[in-house]
């Protein structure tokens, strides 16, 4: 196992681990707008990796070309040790993908929305041990239009699941979902991590991934700007002489919110 | 082919879960059916009259100019091969033969009246009756108009024997040919669309699916839908009214089918085509309407204007409900309806190609 340093991420550091992502000189454009402008970046594998950046950052983008969704128009990218490019149908064999907006099939159980997705993939699967991995076998002949947003959430996570992957994209898991939802979901990422699988992560939400990530990318405009360990980037950020201008409480309105009314799930 | 079988399996299960559309793709035909089995709407529209002049004469031309003039008939010469032949499709409903020297004039003692033989299709008593009493009527007064006394023409009357078609005999094949096509191209362009939109073939391209195994399996449940549609229509039509099926019903559901896979690839160039769910009602309507009134469904396809015939006569659902019904109702074999079924081939590789050209999955 690799040290994980805090300077781990610059690219002259020594690597004794191959990442399991490598991204060099990336580039896309959609006509006049350049969305992503030569990035470059290495995930390690067994991290959690957060992708961070404001609407049009080119962070869906990014993470689209490292899906085999979209075609980069420069650069190199690869994934699991497929190269992108060359084998879109090889990465996504080795890759689980939870897209933002989950879209199911209509009319199928959640267990049949796994079956559905173990097909696509040629595979034969568990389905209720995935479904119970995220929570869900209880609810395994209900149909999935009928789940709430957090259980929706989670069948997306067992449908990214059902390859094994080694690598999961997580695509704003936890939009729309109320405080509880979102904590839950956030112990199925560290578990999921705990099963040695590596996770890159997007989100708006910015406590997401200091509570989540080993390291975060900020992207804007179609470059990143930083690139460190969330703790690094905040002391970084105080050594610069930055200062909250309120102080900093004890407890804030989630704490306060969970406090009365429970971490317990509210599904259903 | 084991994927497409798991596909396959899972697609019919949330399709027959869906009630609407189990609906609209069986209770709405049956209705069509029952309303129009009922209606009997060949009752409508005026009489079609065809003359086989044998005689050639002035007399005859003379018939036949009276004849013409009525507003009533439909009337135009044709042989009498050909006019049965007409007869047997209910697309005529008499024929007149008139005898080689067919004369008006008075009767000399001894001499035979000349016999008009009158054809008239059983299909369409209506029709046929007031086409009887028009011609019988333009007799009368002719003889009159020699004699001042007795008829000198005698009236001879028959009706085709054998093929008893009645208007629901013609509905059948062409409610049939309809809700193929109704079928195929919005249940895959709605729900295709519909994926589109939510995400569904985005996140279904995030895996390493192969493409023609899920539209294998999406082509194979719309054909298990039809031939059950096919089985419950062909069903209710012979209970209900006692429908012949001439030709069988093997080849009828091997048209059917053809005609519901043409179809399909325009389900899928429309699904490929649209962006919105809006689009699809509008496009499918502008596919299809012109094909429900043109191409024979509920009426023959001669109701449609002469000028567009030409068009209209090569419609994919002309040629589907041509073949059909020369096979339920003539007894056509498939090897008669050839050059139907070779025209459904030809369009189907118009809308293969075009389906082709317009979905791309890559694009989701």
């Amino acid at each position: 196992m690799t040290s994980r340093t805090p300077h781990s991420s610059r690219t002259d550091s020594v690597l004794v681990v191959t990442p399991i992502v490598q991204v060099a000189d990336l580039r896309k454009r959609y006509g006049e707008i350049e969305a992503v402008r030569g990035i470059s970046f290495f995930v390690e594998p067994g991290e959690v990796f957060g992708l961070l950046g404001p609407n049009g950052a080119g962070k869906t983008t990014t993470v689209e070309i490292l899906e085999g969704l979209r075609k980069a128009d420069a650069g190199s990218a690869t994934v699991a040790g497929v190269n992108v490019v060359a084998d879109p149908s090889g990465v996504k064999r080795r890759i689980g993908v939870q897209l933002q907006a989950s879209a199911f099939p209509d009319n199928l159980t959640a267990r049949e929305t796994v079956r559905f997705f173990a097909a696509c993939y040629d595979l034969d699967v568990d389905e209720l041990a995935l479904l119970r991995l995220v929570e869900l076998d209880e609810r395994a002949g209900q149909p999935q239009a009928k789940l709430s947003g957090g259980q929706r959430q989670r069948l997306s996570i067992a449908t990214a699941l059902v390859n094994q992957p080694q690598l999961l994209f997580l695509d704003e898991p936890t939009t729309g979902l109320d405080p509880q939802a979102r904590h839950n979901l956030w112990d199925l990422i560290r578990g999921i991590q705990a099963r040695g699988t590596t996770v890159i992560l997007t989100t708006h939400y910015l406590d997401e991934p200091e509570i989540l990530c080993d390291r975060v990318a900020i992207m804007d405009e179609g470059n990143i700007v930083a690139l460190d360990p969330p703790r690094k980037l905040i002391d970084d950020l105080l050594a610069r002489g930055f200062t909250k201008p309120v102080l900093q409480q004890k407890a804030n309105l989630e704490d306060v919110f969970l406090a009365l009314t429970g971490h317990e799930l509210r599904e259903g | 082919m084991r994927q497409t079988r798991r596909l396959f399996a899972l697609l019919v299960r949330a399709y027959i879960r869906d009630r609407t559309a189990l609906f609209f793709s069986l209770v709405v035909p049956l209705m069509l059916m029952v309303i129009f089995g009922y209606l009997n709407l060949g009752d409508f529209g005026r009489v079609g009259l065809a003359i086989d002049d044998q005689a050639t004469n002035q007399s005859s031309a003379q018939l036949a100019q009276i004849l013409k003039g009525i507003e009533t008939l439909r009337v135009r010469e044709l042989p009498t091969d050909e006019a049965l032949s007409m007869l047997r499709r209910t697309e005529l409903d008499m024929l007149i033969v008139i005898p080689p020297g067919f004369a008006i004039a008075p009767a000399r003692p001894g001499q035979t009246v000349p016999q008009i033989v009158i054809y008239g299709d059983d299909a369409r008593p209506q029709q046929v009756a007031v086409g009887r009493q028009i011609v019988a009527q333009v007799i009368d007064r002719l003889s009159f108009a020699v004699t001042q006394t007795a008829p000198v023409i005698g009236v001879k009357e028959e009706t085709i024997q054998g093929v008893r078609l009645r208007y629901v005999d013609f509905l059948v094949p062409g409610i049939l040919g309809l809700n193929m096509m109704q079928l195929a191209i919005f249940s895959v362009a709605f729900a295709l669309v519909a994926d589109k939109q939510k995400g569904v073939l985005r996140r279904i391209m995030a895996t390493p699916v192969r493409v023609p195994n899920l539209l294998a399996a999406h082509v194979l449940t719309r054909l298990v839908i039809a031939t059950a549609q096919i089985a419950v229509l062909l069903l209710v039509a012979l209970v209900l009214f006692n429908v012949t099926i001439v030709g069988g019903v093997a080849p009828l559901f091997a048209v059917a089918l053809l005609g519901t896979i043409l179809f399909l690839t325009i389900g899928f160039a429309l699904a490929g085509w649209a962006t919105t769910e809006n689009q699809v009602p509008a496009i499918a309507q502008l596919i299809t309407l012109p094909q429900f009134f043109f191409s024979g469904v509920f009426f023959s396809k001669n109701a449609a204007p002469e000028l567009i015939r030409p068009i209209t006569n090569w419609l994919p659902l002309t040629l589907l409900n041509d073949a059909l019904r020369e096979i339920s109702v003539q007894g056509a074999t498939l090897w008669d309806v050839r050059v139907q079924i070779l025209g459904l081939l030809v369009w189907t590789l118009a809308g293969f190609i075009l389906a082709v050209r317009l979905f791309r999955f890559e694009k989701f």
